[in-house]
């Protein structure tokens, strides 16, 4: 929680303990920004440091170029990243995404950042082993810079103005890459329109990635049995609230499913297909009563034996390789549901002539 | 201005932003609910449609309502759509809201 204390006066302060006093941290220990620091980091925001970026609910803080420098350097990012944490702000404060929401929900969603094109090489994203854990300063601090946007100028500091229950460690960072050299197939970003020299920034708000284990089947269907398994709960927001999720790809699960000639479509068609997720898992059987649910789709048949499919069509299931090429493990993250959509956007803010797209962001 | 001077003479930064608010003032408060008509807006969730109608029949029994009204949001966590909110500011003279988790 932010605290109103004034710094003490005294000379030569701790400049990181002051920023703990401020309340203006994640928790961890922050890179105290200098001028020398604000300036290049404006300066590679385009300069011009009053010019408005976005504003970030729930608090809506105008997030200048100014204040989007100071968050950058108080996580610890190069200037070189500025331009991936500037469009996945203005990805996340698109309509579509209803940041609002994902900011104040009680349920433990965060905004997890894919990032696909060129610079993901330029700056050194890590899209191998242990993607989505630590080691790399470029997925590390460009999460961390987001997620310090949220809480400083978004005001969603916990049990605040963020009420999540339990909240995620993605909280903390959540960027990864995809892991295009290692993938069999296009990459996310051209599969949606994009050329491959285009870089973009796909958001989804989304729980803690579920491991697929399977070091057994050799064909597509017995790995993605493993993947249905983990989709097919009732315990994840999509089973209750439907929307949209992500799958990722581990290269040798994706290897496997390639080498028998299926596309990323067979993929997503046959884990939609294939969930088993019933009317009675979704009513508990009738324990408390009928139950209708209107956060599902109205088509859905609501009677004994209806399959539930776990989001309204394979095209919500969005998915990406990642990870190291050792290791037969994938991963399936949920997402928060219907109430906020997944979204794209491309560095540049240009978008291909498919999709909803408003301002350069393109719902998905 | 982000940027400060300490009295270190150090120089810091406040990464929180500006917030620009328009101040609206609130619709005056009535006194009693006698003849009123009255709107109750779903948000949606799991439980609200069952707490709201629960709260009109203690006052469908306890107050001389003139008429009672429900509306539902299309989503919970997105604002009432403004058709809606026009609708229920032209139609009642006092709405009621809940959230049911």
């Amino acid at each position: 929680m932010p605290t109103t204390q004034s710094p003490s006066p005294r000379n030569d302060l701790d400049l990181v303990e002051w920023y703990f006093e401020q309340g203006w941290t994640d928790g961890l220990p922050v890179v105290p920004p200098t001028p020398e620091r604000m300036s290049q980091m404006i300066a590679a925001l385009g300069g011009e440091p009053t010019v408005v970026e976005a504003r970030i609910p729930p608090r809506w803080g105008s997030l200048t170029r100014e204040v989007l420098a100071t968050n950058l350097i108080l996580a610890g990012c190069l200037p070189a990243y500025a331009p991936i944490v500037r469009t996945a702000i203005k990805a996340l404060t698109s309509p579509h995404f209803n940041l609002n929401g994902v900011q104040a929900t009680t349920h433990m969603a965060a905004p997890l950042m894919i990032v696909n094109g060129p610079i993901r090489k330029d700056i050194g994203l890590n899209s191998g082993s242990n993607v989505f854990g630590s080691g790399c300063r470029a997925n590390a601090t460009i999460g961390r810079a987001i997620r310090l946007v949220l809480l400083n100028v978004g005001g969603a500091w916990p049990g605040d103005l963020d009420k999540s229950t339990l909240g995620h460690p993605g909280k903390y960072t959540f960027c990864i890459a995809e892991n295009e050299e290692e993938s069999p197939w296009s990459p996310y970003h051209v599969e949606q329109g994009y050329e491959a020299s285009d870089s973009t920034v796909f958001c989804i708000a989304a729980e803690g990635p579920h491991s697929v284990t399977n070091h057994v089947a050799n064909d597509p269907e017995g790995v993605l049995d493993s993947v249905v398994s983990a989709m097919s709960t009732i315990a994840h927001n999509n089973a209750v609230s439907s929307g949209s999720c992500a799958v990722i790809i581990g290269p040798e699960h994706a290897t496997t499913i390639a080498d028998n000639r299926w596309t990323r479509q067979d993929v997503r068609k046959y884990l939609w297909e294939n969930t088993t997720n019933t009317y009675d898992d979704i009513s508990f059987h009738g324990r408390y009563g009928k139950i209708y649910n209107r956060n599902l789709p109205k088509w859905y048949k609501r009677e004994s034996g209806a399959r539930i499919p776990i989001v309204p069509t394979p095209d919500d299931i969005h998915l990406f390789v990642a990870g190291g090429t050792a290791g037969r493990f994938s991963a399936f993250l949920p997402g928060w549901g219907h109430m906020s959509a997944p979204v794209l956007r491309c560095l540049d803010g240009h978008h291909p002539a498919v999709g909803t797209c408003v301002d350069g962001t393109c719902e998905l | 201005m982000t940027e400060q001077r300490l009295p270190s003479g150090q120089v810091v930064y406040d990464p929180r932003g500006n917030v620009t608010v328009t101040p609206m003032a609130l619709a005056p408060r009535r006194t009693s609910l006698n003849g009123l008509r009255i709107g109750f807006l779903d948000n949606s969730k799991w439980n609200a449609s069952k707490l709201l109608r629960h709260i009109a029949n203690q006052l469908e029994t306890t107050v001389s309502v003139g008429q009672i009204q429900f509306f539902t949001k299309q989503s919970f966590s997105k604002p009432a759509e403004s058709v809606l909110i026009d609708t229920i500011a032209e139609s009642t003279d006092i709405a009621i809201t809940a959230i049911g988790d």
